[in-house]
């Protein structure tokens, strides 16, 4: 049997013979991608669990087992480990490594040791992070966002946060450079950017953001830093400076940065969708741009988060009017990917079941958010539960799902082998259901007025958080669940073979399934849309010694 | 159980621009509804119509464009969209929109690490009433609120002292907030038309005891808000003839340090509990406690959370002596 990518690889430095050490050095974006997985979810399953100790908190009113200041420092935890470690990097970090280079016909990404340094870079920003939890300090409990001047004068340790997300965001630039000389300069011949599959426009509209977004907030974050040890004066209003600066600055890289979050996403539902309607894409170039103008106008509505910080009511109307040209192109992405459907033959295998359901998630979270869009709303809603629900429909309910969804679908691609379809199904259901039964109590108790970030309530919310916390445990069980299957599937189901699904692009058109250490066998000539398909099935087939077409 | 909300006076629409509000945030509900109904009854629809056993190959049909359907999917949604901003912008107006300082009571609010202050203008008599309003964790219930008349137009001037955080002044009942910055002043206003008690909450994330940085705005009639207004009594509601209180324990009471310290227990609210304190600690320690707080802080506590109060020296020396008589 030929080699595949778990057999042999190629490292940054030597020819190691450890298995171990072959991993650890490995510069092959297929095992750098498997490797940011198996970190991220490491982190992913301590945050779900924080949140989960948060919700058993808030079973009933009065503090249970936690106090103020512990559930302050969890839901920081929680908003940390989940924002900058896990979806942040995220689906680019997984499947822009793993696939994106697959679609685009190369043997790697451009920089294949920054690749490699890059990943390890990460690791180091997670470590810094995690390390002030067993500091004397404590981890810091200032909410994700890091507020000035609340950050500037606590007496946890905030440093380390600040200073693990400034790596990370370094991290997150090397990828985002990576990844755009890769997609500019490694496509395969005859692949212009309309051929390209629409994920790789996902990965080039957020690589995009990564590179131009977030040096904003690695500045922020050295000031608030210079700010805390050194007193410079720029938001502590003591010395004439103003806190609501902070707000702006983090702001400006941190909403692009939910779309640098979603973008990706929208290009998995993408894959999919076509592949489990059996036909081509409807509106490829609409979805393609759309993508484009999303992560372009997103740079210009971070405004909206502080409609209540006492910015100028002017202000408030212009970042408003353009907040709503958001909502534009992600509905038309929504129209087309239903139009795909039309007159197709829809199979409802568990991948396609997962981007169904992201598109009912989504369709709230994203309507939901049209609603704080409205000034006049928001400044009720601002800082409430609404906030809190429809942010996680979108975070959770999108980007999340859409890896989940992602991850079943190029399962087979990773590892050559198939989970079990009935389990996969059940363990989707008991997700959506949980889901939608801990985020949607939410929006009421929100419009009710109750605040986030409250670790004891008025008694009159106690029905929502046991409604949520209900939905929590089904949740959890939920994602324990389907890593079940996945492990089963990995360890003992069958071989997948190279295109199980019956899909059109190029990552499906390897020469043996797990893929071989370089991938394709030739570049192929790219002279075919992504997603063509004549009655239900693939138009381009290719001799995969060869990598000519065949068809 | 009632899944309403029973927070104090939600459902009154009490403030004038309540409905304003409630009625932008409906009609993005009902077109939330339309809008993704326009998405999901297709998808429901087709991946039922069109699911496996009922289509053959030969029946796919690649359809790739429709420039109608999508000029109608772009235009539509962008009109019901410039129509929900409108509403978003006018309930806005309505909020923001500050009446004459002329005709209102402009009433200079200050939050600060977990209490607010209320500070009114002077009465005929020239006396400034100045009112502290904590959450008592034991009754469970707010201790003295913002007092106004009803149907008038009222102006909070809002700030934080400079060594604190920022928080937000929340009136769920009325639908409006503004962030408290220090060294911003920043507004909002209301005329309440209905007699009654709203909760405000604090929305900011500010720490230890955010969640219990409540207070209430008690709505009253214009000749019980007069008569006392005319007087120096410290709320419309408490007792003239109760005993008088000594300066220092008025001190306590007006500087919030109810909210976090017990002063009959040893319980721990936010910071450790007073009582016995006068027997454990001298006056120079109780002093550096109170205007460095950071200095000598009690095993189990952290620095950071207490604000050093800048309060005269004859203040702290009566706030002292109170502590010192605690036994």
């Amino acid at each position: 049997m030929s080699k595949t990518y778990f057999d042999e690889t190629h490292c940054a430095y030597g020819h190691p013979k450890s298995k171990f050490m072959q991993w650890m050095l490995t510069i092959d974006h297929k095992r750098i991608g498997i490797m940011y997985a198996a970190v991220m979810f490491f982190y992913f399953f301590i945050a779900l669990g924080t949140a989960f100790m948060m919700r058993l908190e808030l079973l009933a009113p009065g503090a249970q087992f936690l106090d103020g200041d512990s559930f302050n420092q969890a839901f920081t935890l929680h908003g940390v480990i989940m924002i900058f470690l896990f979806i942040v990097p995220g689906i680019p970090a997984i499947f822009g490594n793993i696939v994106m280079p697959l679609m685009i016909g190369a043997k790697d990404v451009s920089f294949p040791k920054l690749n490699w340094f890059t990943f390890w870079l990460y690791v180091v920003g997670t470590l810094v992070a995690m390390a002030s939890l067993f500091t004397d300090a404590g981890f810091a409990d200032t909410g994700w966002t890091f507020y000035a001047p609340y950050s500037i004068t606590t007496g946890t340790n905030v440093i380390f946060t600040l200073v693990a997300a400034f790596i990370l965001g370094m991290a997150s630039i090397l990828t985002g450079l990576n990844f755009l000389v890769t997609i500019h300069r490694l496509r395969a011949p005859g692949m212009d950017f309309w051929k390209m599959p629409l994920f790789v426009w996902g990965i080039y509209a957020t690589a995009w953001i990564q590179l131009l977004a977030t040096p904003v907030v690695g500045i922020t974050l050295i000031l608030a830093v210079m700010e805390k040890y050194f007193g410079i004066g720029i938001f502590d209003p003591a010395k004439g400076g103003d806190p609501v600066l902070f707000e702006h600055l983090f702001w400006i890289y941190s909403h692009p940065a939910v779309y640098l979050m979603i973008l990706p996403a929208f290009g998995i539902m993408s894959e999919i969708i076509p592949t489990f309607s059996r036909r081509e894409i409807f509106g490829y170039r609409a979805i393609a741009i759309s993508s484009a103008s999303i992560a372009g106008i997103g740079y210009l509505v971070w405004g909206h988060h502080l409609y209540t910080s006492g910015m100028a009511d002017t202000a408030k109307v212009v970042f408003s009017f353009l907040t709503f040209f958001v909502a534009i192109p992600t509905g038309i992405k929504f129209y087309d990917w239903i139009a795909t459907m039309y007159k197709g033959k829809i199979i409802l295998s568990t991948p396609m079941l997962w981007a169904l359901g992201t598109i009912i998630t989504f369709t709230i979270g994203g309507l939901t958010g049209v609603t704080i869009a409205m000034i006049g709303v928001d400044i009720h809603l601002q800082d409430t539960y609404y906030t809190v629900a429809h942010f996680h429909y979108a975070m959770l309910g999108g980007v999340a799902f859409l890896l989940f969804a992602g991850m079943h679908y190029w399962f087979p691609l990773v590892t050559g082998k198939m989970y079990n379809e009935a389990h996969a199904k059940i363990a989707f259901y008991l997700n959506f259901v949980g889901f939608n039964l801990l985020w949607f109590p939410m929006f009421i108790a929100g419009y009710y007025g109750m605040p986030r970030r409250y670790f004891d309530y008025l008694p009159e919310f106690q029905i929502y958080h046991q409604v949520s916390f209900a939905g929590a445990v089904l949740f959890i069980s939920g994602v324990i669940y389907m890593f079940v299957v996945f492990y089963k599937g990995w360890t003992k189901g069958e071989a997948s073979g190279t295109n199980p699904w019956n899909a059109t692009t190029l990552e499906w058109h390897l020469p043996t399934s797990p893929a071989p250490l370089e991938n394709h066998t030739k570049v192929p000539y790219v002279d075919f849309n992504p997603y063509e398909y004549h009655h239900g099935q693939p138009v381009v087939k290719f001799d995969y010694k060869t990598m000519q077409r065949i068809d | 159980m009632d899944v309403n909300n029973t927070l104090s006076g939600f459902n009154s629409m009490a403030a004038t621009f309540s409905k304003d509000v409630d009625q932008a945030f409906w009609i993005n509900f009902w077109i939330s509804i339309i809008l993704g109904l326009s998405v999901l009854i297709p998808m429901f629809y087709f991946a039922w119509k069109y699911r496996a056993s009922n289509v053959k190959d030969e029946e796919i049909e690649n359809i790739t464009h429709n420039t109608k359907l999508e000029i109608a999917w772009t235009l539509i949604p962008t009109i019901m969209m410039m129509f929900l901003f409108y509403y978003g912008y006018s309930s806005m107006k309505t909020l923001r929109t500050m009446p004459a300082e002329s005709e209102s009571i402009v009433i200079q609010v200050e939050g600060s690490k977990w209490k607010w202050k209320y500070e009114y203008p002077a009465n005929k008599n020239g006396f400034v009433h100045k009112i502290t309003s904590v959450y008592d964790k034991k009754i469970g219930d707010v201790k003295r609120g913002l007092y106004v008349p009803v149907g008038t137009n009222i102006i909070l001037k809002m700030t934080a002292p400079l060594n604190d955080v920022i928080h937000s002044y929340y009136i769920p009942a009325f639908r409006m907030k503004e962030d408290v910055v220090p060294g911003r002043t920043t507004k909002q206003w209301f005329k309440a038309d209905k007699v009654g008690t709203y909760d405000v909450e604090c929305a900011e994330y500010c720490g230890t005891a955010h969640s219990y940085m409540y207070s209430k705005v008690v709505v009253m009639e214009q000749a019980e808000y007069d008569a006392w207004f005319a007087t120096e009594g410290k709320t419309p509601y408490e007792d003239a003839n109760a005993e008088p209180i000594s300066k220092g324990q008025a001190l306590y009471e007006d500087n919030g340090c109810s909210g976090c310290h017990s002063i009959d227990s040893t319980d721990t609210i936010v910071g450790p509990g007073l009582k016995g304190i006068g027997e454990k600690h001298d006056a120079a320690y109780l002093k550096n406690a109170l205007v460095n707080p950071d200095k000598d802080v009690p095993e189990g506590f952290f620095p950071g959370v207490m604000p050093p109060f800048a309060l005269p020296d004859e203040d702290i020396a009566e706030l002292v002596k109170y502590m010192q008589e605690n036994k």
